[in-house]
């Protein structure tokens, strides 16, 4: 039989330990965390040449398993292909990125961003006006 | 029969098959770019290379090589996929790698195949091509970049179509799907090429970026325009009818589908369609809820007797005829309905009814292929039944079935190959056949022998004073005659219906005459096809939509509106103020009449001057039955729920009926079965394609009445009819067919334009007794001199203004 006391002293071990660490805890909001750059935040549309590169595919609604990215093409003057309706209901989507992942031509990304809050259902559904890249 | 090895698996076929058919029978799939079940092998694309043991030491086309006994057959060892794989390395050298803004992407064989075989790299590069995009053309867009050549446009646009307005032009690398002088497509549009390209070379215009294939829901129907009853399946996205989409297995035409079919669907959900109830008060329509609207319709029905009349459209389902029928019938108390201005259904109701015994065609359209001849009297089936067309096309090419024309005009049908074309003057085609069957009594040639009675009264009609009236030479009138007469088996053609006014009961007696002396009735094969307007006309008929004892047939009802004895008049889906001749006159009926009903998907001319107007489904939201024009029963299904507030027209008369007392069926299954002329047929089991209603043929020798008048007043004569891109005037809300023809036309022949010094495109101003109207010219090779031709779709300019019913108008003409 070991000595019960043994397991207590080596979690208060680690405890004391952590005291001279420095601390995880971030005073937010007026700290803000440093987000990875592989954080599956809010979605952005790349722009290129002062357009979106969404070339509206459809393979993101297709993708998407919560169902939350509607896109209707439509025709511009030069007769190609483009994203006349972009939209995705944040309150639906569940940031898994295989929108991002699908996108044939890297329209794309998922940026840093996660305050997502908002007072009104409306205004979680983001439409391409809102999901273009700022720069 | 051959017995062959197809990867191991035993199969017999049919001698002739070719491997890639006995694989398919064996449940083996080859890959193939090239091949359409309804096209001839052609073996441009390679892929259904496949190893046959008897042949070792190159690899053999699939679907070119006819089976042999005891072949063995190897379909994916690992020559053959290698030298696949070099196939569609080859294409995709030149093929755009666009699937992201390519419409068939998600549909594209040549996609799918590089999926299958995991063309991820490719070991040859080179320069992709440039080739000019036409965006031009409303209907069909062409990127000949796309394009893997595999003809197959090409040749259902020979094969089938026979239109050939698609060929390989140039050679080598430089080969490519032209057009003639390599300018923009200039075709009928059908779109058949469209629905075969196996890549994004040829694409649909109106779906244009509409959606992804994958998204849509596919709903099989039956279409909604023509009699010839093809089957239609509509992707459906959203609850909206985005496409209709090709499936080679679908119908006894297999997914061939016309213009309209194909590209005539926006009128489903039409920006335009009516999505509440109406109600006219203080001279302007306006919106009502479904409650005022039917009460009041009840209150003016209600005891209404005589003094009220229906004209229902045969667009409607069997079943809602049959309500509506019921309606008028027991709960109104009046016989006073009618369909398709009354003389539109007289060829089948009243002339075959009394020829043959039955009120229907006693051939099928399957009966055209297994013909020896067929006899098409005035029609041009091209234009009217496309797909019917098509079957000609295809009997007249692959099985040598002999063409024998009778028409006013030079239509397409009358340039297949071997087709004999007896152009007679408009009106004289009874005279013409009173002859051709005198010809058959006279030298003997008749099965049946003919009447006493029609015996002397063909008399008068001899070839030679028949040739004097119809223009025709008494020669060509006995080579018909001994042709007809000789044919094992022969299919006589007419159309019959509203657009058509001269298909009436006469024609009908004096074309079953023919079949009855010639004993070409009753067998497959042969017989008599009428080829009606409606996707339901045969089913009005059958239903009984016709007046009933004492009742008024539709031009009367219309005059008894105009005179007070109609007070109130329900019209069902018919626009009479476009297509009904004389327009002048049924304005002043419908301006007249107490109290006018309509109830229709659309606000049209004949709404626009309505008491209610009562919103309704279009085929695609309701269920129900469907006749086609060869007694074809086929079920439709909703597409998508009912349009706004629209309502099936079974949901309305149910409720009319039994806001008047009465117990209407519960469902179309219900009302089905009570239609007498389907008593043998389950609605239940009506499966896909449908069932033939089953006739009895009673065939009768009936005189036909006919004019040996040499008619010539010096005048223009004016022939009206359908266009091919229109059917009726629903045509003119959907915007693919607009695209294509969308304003009044007159078609004038080459001389007279040259005498009038007439040009494409002119304005010519048409005079006859009844009015005057301005029409753009349209000069055109088939046309015969002196004669004009104008459809009766367009409500602008309509012809209705100075037709008045007649068969031939005779006009002047001046620019």
């Amino acid at each position: 039989m070991p000595n019960p006391i043994t397991p207590i002293m080596q979690g208060m071990k680690i405890t004391f330990g952590h005291l001279f660490k420095k601390p995880v805890t971030l005073m937010y909001p007026e700290e803000r965390p440093k987000v990875s750059e592989r954080y599956r935040g809010l979605h952005a549309l790349k722009v290129s040449h002062d357009k979106a590169k969404c070339v509206a595919c459809y393979l993101c609604p297709t993708v998407c398993p919560a169902k939350c990215i509607t896109v209707e093409a439509g025709e511009d003057e030069n007769h190609n292909k483009f994203a006349a309706k972009y939209e995705i209901d944040m309150l639906r989507c569940i940031f898994c990125g295989y929108c991002v992942e699908a996108c044939p031509v890297d329209a794309l990304k998922m940026t840093g961003q996660f305050e997502l809050a908002n007072y009104r259902r409306e205004d979680f559904v983001f439409s391409k006006e809102r999901l273009l890249e700022k720069k | 029969m051959v017995t062959l090895t197809i990867d191991d698996k035993q199969v017999a076929v049919e001698k002739d098959t070719t491997i890639y058919d006995a694989a398919k029978k064996a449940g083996v799939v080859i890959p193939i770019l090239c091949h359409d079940k309804k096209l001839k092998p052609f073996g441009a694309c390679r892929m259904c290379l496949v190893e046959v043991e008897q042949m070792k030491g190159r690899l053999i086309p699939a679907c070119t090589t006819p089976v042999t006994e005891g072949m063995i057959v190897r379909t994916s060892t690992p020559p053959v996929n290698k030298a696949r794989k070099l196939v569609l390395e080859l294409l995709l050298v030149h093929h755009p790698l666009d699937c992201p803004v390519c419409d068939k992407g998600g549909d594209c064989e040549l996609q799918n195949l590089a999926y299958d075989y995991k063309i991820n790299t490719n070991r040859l590069t080179d320069e992709k091509f440039h080739h000019e995009i036409d965006y031009n053309n409303p209907l069909i867009e062409r990127d000949q970049n796309r394009c893997i050549l595999c003809g197959k446009c090409v040749r259902i646009c020979d094969e089938i179509v026979s239109r050939g307005a698609l060929t390989f032009i140039n050679r080598g690398i430089k080969t490519k799907i032209g057009t003639e002088f390599d300018g923009p497509l200039s075709c009928e549009f059908c779109g058949s090429c469209v629905s075969v390209c196996p890549v994004g070379a040829l694409l649909p215009r109106p779906f244009k970026f509409k959606s992804r294939i994958w998204a849509l829901t596919k709903k099989t129907s039956v279409c909604g325009y023509c009699g010839t009853g093809c089957n239609v399946t509509l992707g459906v996205k959203d609850n909206k009818v985005l496409t209709t989409v090709y499936d080679e297995n679908q119908g006894f035409h297999n997914g061939q589908l016309c213009v309209r079919g194909r590209f005539g669907y926006q009128f489903i959900n039409s920006e335009k369609r009516l999505k509440t109830p109406l109600i006219r008060k203080n001279d302007q329509l306006v919106e009502a809820t479904w409650d005022e609207a039917l009460s009041l319709v009840a209150q003016r029905l209600k005891g209404a007797g005589s003094a009220a009349a229906a004209l229902a459209t045969p667009r409607m389902t069997n079943e809602e005829l049959f309500l509506l029928k019921q309606l008028m019938t027991v709960q109104v108390g009046s016989q006073n309905i009618d369909h398709s201005a009354g003389y539109g259904h007289s060829a089948v109701s009243e002339g075959l009814a009394k020829s043959l015994g039955v009120a229907a065609s006693s051939a099928t359209i399957l009966d055209i292929q297994k013909s020896d001849l067929i006899l098409a009297i005035k029609t041009d089936v091209y234009e009217t039944h496309p797909v019917v067309g098509f079957e000609i096309n295809m009997a007249v090419k692959n099985k040598g079935v002999a063409l024998q024309i009778i028409s006013d005009k030079k239509g397409k049908l009358s340039r297949l190959p071997g087709a004999n074309l007896l152009l007679n003057k408009p009106t004289t085609e009874v005279v013409l056949l009173n002859a051709v069957a005198k010809v058959m009594i006279d030298e003997n040639l008749t099965i049946t022998s003919a009447t006493p009675e029609l015996a002397s009264a063909l008399n008068e009609f001899t070839p030679e004073k028949a040739a004097l009236v119809t223009g025709v030479t008494a020669d060509e009138i006995k080579s018909l005659a001994r042709a007809y007469a000789a044919a094992d088996k022969a299919v006589i053609l007419f159309t019959a219906g509203l657009s058509y006014p001269g298909a009436d009961a006469q024609l009908a007696h004096a074309a079953a005459n023919l079949a009855i002396l010639g004993g070409k009735l009753g067998k497959e094969g042969s017989g008599i096809l009428a080829l009606q307007e409606k996707n339901n006309s045969q089913g009005a008929i059958d239903v009984g939509f016709v007046p009933g004892q004492g009742g008024l047939d539709a031009l009367r009802i219309l005059e008894g509106s105009a005179t007070g004895t109609i007070k109130t008049l329900l019209i069902a889906g018919e626009n009479p103020v476009v297509s009904y001749p004389a327009k002048a006159k049924i304005q002043k009926a419908l301006d007249s009449v107490e109290f006018l009903v309509v109830a229709d998907l659309f606000l049209t001319e004949t709404a626009q001057l309505a008491d209610v107007v009562l919103p309704v489904c279009s085929y695609a939201e309701k269920v129900g039955t469907f006749t086609a024009t060869d007694r074809r029963v086929q079920r439709i299904n909703p597409a998508i729920p009912p349009v706004g507030q629209s309502r099936s027209e079974f949901k309305v008369y149910s409720e009319l009926i039994s806001m008047l007392g009465g117990q209407p069926v519960a469902t179309p299954a219900e009302a089905f079965a009570q239609i007498p002329a389907y008593s043998d047929i389950k609605y239940n089991e009506l499966a896909e394609g449908g069932t033939f209603s089953s006739i009895t043929l009673q065939p009768v020798q009936i005189v036909p009445k006919a004019n040996m008048v040499v008619s010539d007043s010096g005048n223009y004569v004016l022939l009206t009819g359908a266009a091919l891109y229109h059917c009726g005037t629903m045509s003119l809300y959907g915007e693919g067919t607009l695209a294509v023809s969308s304003e009044a036309y007159v078609e004038v022949s080459r001389a007279d334009a040259v005498k009038l010094k007439i040009n494409d495109g002119d304005q010519v101003k048409l005079t006859s007794t009844d009015g005057v109207i301005e029409l753009k010219a349209r000069v055109s090779p088939r046309m015969v001199d002196g004669v004009f031709f104008a459809p009766y779709h367009f409500a602008d300019a309509s012809i209705n203004t100075i037709w008045s019913g007649s068969t031939v108008t005779s006009v002047t003409v001046a620019k």
